[in-house]
């Protein structure tokens, strides 16, 4: 008998390597482009919005986004992760932005998309913006990440680039400061308790 | 089934609500646009790498014959400064009379003259063809 033939052979031996097996990548081309943007466009400029409080940063940022998402020349291996990479993208890019502007509190305050609603009718929408505006970027970011998005916290350490173990007593800082705010300004929801 | 948090529910709840607000008021650029705005972009980007190398051949250049100059110029100065006062009208009228000149340069300093002289109009031809 040879010393191959000693070896036992898994039955799980042929679903590992399929399974370790790296997915074959295939460049983005123009309509598999179109699709992703169609799909995650809205999404991405509503987290930008609600981070940065301006439609018109909203815009260029939702550009500069996609612009470098392509610039990267993205492979694709499944939606979830380029979904996770164009949130990552776009974090990166409302994080420079506030370093460029420095000043992030201040232009949370009179942006023409809030002052609009203070002019409107919609008084909760404004409310909701203002209480939200209180948080600090990151605060925003690992909120909407993981309420709207629904992302993991390694996904969400990796966008906005802290430690994973981190990433659950932030959120929870995060959540806490939120309520009280909310709380103060008396929008706190009512939680069904079973 | 795990017992959610009730902060956790609280917030969740509320960040829910945040989101479903529609603030949009227009549409978003058109994705033909930004992919082949996108793609120009990465068309400079390659061209920009690939003339790098050329910018960078091309300042070594200004660089060597800069110091070629120097090297000439302080090589054959004290020759070169009694050579161009040869030109005053008193050392012309003294030379017209017989006077032997101080001193002479030589045709290797004449010919490395030529050769740097020649060097510095291809580069600045160069220069001037390669921006237009």
């Amino acid at each position: 008998m040879t010393a191959d033939g000693l070896i036992l052979q898994s039955p799980f031996a042929l679903h590992r390597t399929a399974t370790f097996q790296r997915t074959p990548k295939r460049p983005m081309d123009e309509a598999k482009f179109e699709a992703f943007y169609r799909k995650t466009a809205g999404r991405i400029w509503s987290y930008i919005f609600r981070m940065t409080g301006n439609a018109a940063t909203a815009d260029d940022l939702l550009q500069k986004t996609f612009f470098r998402f392509l610039r990267s020349n993205p492979a694709i291996v499944h939606d979830d992760h380029l979904r996770h990479y164009i949130f990552k993208t776009a974090t990166n890019l409302v994080f420079d932005h506030f370093r460029e502007t420095k000043r992030h509190r201040e232009a949370m305050v009179d942006t023409p998309a809030i002052a609009e609603s203070r002019a409107g009718r919609d008084e909760l929408r404004h409310d909701m913006m203002r209480a939200f505006a209180e948080l600090k970027p990151q605060e925003r970011a690992l909120l909407w990440l993981a309420h709207v998005e629904g992302s993991s916290h390694e996904e969400i350490a990796d966008a906005i680039g802290v430690k994973e173990k981190s990433v659950k007593v932030m959120l929870f800082r995060a959540r806490k400061r939120l309520a009280a705010i909310l709380t103060r300004r008396g929008l706190a929801p009512e939680v069904r308790h079973a | 089934m795990p017992e959610l948090d009730p902060l956790e529910a609280q917030i969740g709840a509320w960040m829910q609500q945040f989101a479903a607000l529609d603030d949009r008021k227009h549409g978003f650029p058109d994705p033909s646009a930004l992919w082949v705005k996108a793609k120009l972009l990465q068309t400079q980007a390659a061209m920009d790498r690939a003339t790098r190398p050329i910018t960078r051949v091309q300042i070594a250049a200004y660089v060597i014959v800069a110091a070629g100059w120097a090297a000439l110029l302080t090589w054959k100065w004290s020759a070169l400064s009694a050579w161009l006062n040869s030109f005053t009208p008193s050392r012309i009228i003294l030379d017209a009379a017989g006077a032997q000149a101080a001193t002479s340069l030589s045709m290797t300093f004449f010919m490395a003259l030529f050769a740097l002289a020649s060097v510095t109009v291809m580069l600045a031809f160069h220069t001037i063809l390669a921006e237009e």
